[in-house]
């Protein structure tokens, strides 16, 4: 975050307001789409090893 | 920037001093809800026909092409989109697949099939992609609008019924004989079209009572002379003897052998070899109301009960031919040419009658043939198999 916060060993107010904010607007929408799109490539490389999905 | 994260990880670990339980815990399960609806909303805007065709490859292409077809244009409105056949449906298929689409971003950016040429030139493999994908989930894409439990048989043209009845009986993957319905086909690949106008082509007219004839493609049996209660389907290159002619129906005789274990449907060419002459409904094969039963013999090689019959059956007047000569050149023509595409194909007596068709079979999925011109071919290798020929 910003540099002007004081290095306090309690964090401030303002500090856990950009900390949440950072989190659900930023680091876990990233983090998700991380994960299905490697979710995603992971089913893809196993679809080239074994194959095109099939039915059943 | 150390400093910045060994911070960010102490708020995170720690439990909040200024912000309620209520808060965090209610922010993240909307700002969970928002993300959601945003990455749907965004999976979707790549799922449409306008994204697609965003390239000018799918645009000039492929998209061009698809506006000569059914599936875009049709009496019923109904239309297919790009996504709706190349994209698959279910959740992780399709994450799959969109993880697959940064090849495309790839040939996009550095140009694989920037033009014309080049496409051409890729169109064979790009194409095969989607056959071995559709035939490993058996049509799944397709299946997701056509239904063969959906499908009305009785308003379709005779030789459609034969072929999707069959088909339907097996769950038969709908790539097997519809490729190149939506886009062109590869070049150097045989359409189906056509073939059917050849085969009638070599059908002569007039026939004289008491003749034989040979059939030259897959045609429907009938009970009555009115043909309304269908008997069977007689095969390709199948003979027949004509016994009366009565305006647009035809009375013939099927001389054949069958094996005594189930229903009998099945009718063969001669006694222990698998050379299809085409089929029965279960009624007309068991009931001597058609035929009369000949001699019986057991095949000493697999054990199994054969037994001449008789049949006799009505059929629509024409596509028959007076010799098997034309078949057989249009047959070579195309085992010569369909199957040399991948390698030397074998001679047709480098295998028996009873061989052949296992063989033949396996190799079907490699070649575009409609249904009649493997049946047409399949007999022709039977016919000049190691069994009928001196060669090997």
């Amino acid at each position: 975050m910003s540099s002007n916060e004081s290095p306090t060993d309690n964090t401030s107010r303002l500090g856990e307001w950009k900390t949440f904010i950072f989190i659900i607007v930023f680091l876990f929408p990233i983090l998700s789409v991380m994960l299905f799109g490697g979710y995603g490539f992971i089913v893809w490389m196993m679809q080239l090893l074994m194959g095109p999905p099939g039915h059943g | 920037m150390k400093q910045l994260i060994k911070k960010f990880w102490r708020t995170f670990s720690t439990p909040s001093v200024h912000l309620s339980f209520g808060l965090l815990t209610m922010g993240g399960f909307i700002a969970g809800i928002i993300f959601w609806g945003g990455f749907n909303t965004a999976l979707e805007v790549t799922n449409t026909e306008e994204f697609c065709i965003g390239c000018h490859e799918m645009s000039d292409n492929v998209y061009v092409e698809l506006q000569e077809t059914v599936h875009w244009q049709n009496r019923s409105g109904v239309r297919a989109t790009c996504p709706d056949c190349h994209v698959p449906h279910n959740w992780t298929d399709k994450m799959a697949r969109k993880m697959q689409a940064s090849k495309e971003v790839w040939g996009a950016i550095f140009g694989t099939i920037d033009t014309r040429e080049k496409f051409l030139a890729k169109r064979g493999e790009l194409a095969q992609h989607e056959w071995d994908r559709l035939t490993a989930n058996n049509s799944l894409e397709c299946k997701n609008c056509h239904n063969y439990d959906s499908m009305d048989f009785s308003i379709m043209s005779e030789r459609a019924q034969v072929q999707m009845k069959m088909a339907a009986e097996r769950d038969q993957s709908c790539i097997d004989c519809h490729k190149g319905i939506a886009h062109h086909l590869p070049e150097n690949m045989n359409s189906g079209e056509g073939m059917l106008g050849k085969l009638e082509e070599m059908a002569t007219s007039g026939y004289q009572t008491g003749q034989a004839y040979y059939s030259v493609r897959q045609l429907p049996l009938f009970e009555d002379q009115g043909l309304s209660t269908e008997a069977g389907q007689l095969n390709a290159a199948t003979k027949v003897k004509v016994l009366a002619i009565e305006g647009n129906a035809i009375q013939v005789e099927i001389d054949a052998w069958r094996k005594t274990k189930g229903f009998g449907r099945v009718l063969f060419e001669d006694f222990a070899m698998n050379i299809n002459d085409g089929y029965l409904t279960k009624e007309v094969a068991q009931s001597d109301q058609f035929m009369t039963q000949g001699e019986s013999k057991t095949d000493d090689l697999t054990g199994l009960p054969w037994q001449k019959v008789n049949v006799t059956l009505w059929m629509r007047n024409g596509s028959l031919t007076d010799s098997r000569d034309t078949l057989w050149t249009f047959a070579k023509s195309t085992y010569d040419s369909s199957c040399s595409v991948c390698h030397t194909q074998p001679a047709e007596a480098h295998f028996d009658t009873n061989t052949w068709p296992g063989m033949f079979n396996g190799m079907l999925s490699f070649v575009n043939l409609d249904g009649d011109t493997q049946a047409l071919v399949l007999k022709y290798l039977q016919k000049h198999s190691s069994d009928f020929s001196d060669a090997h």
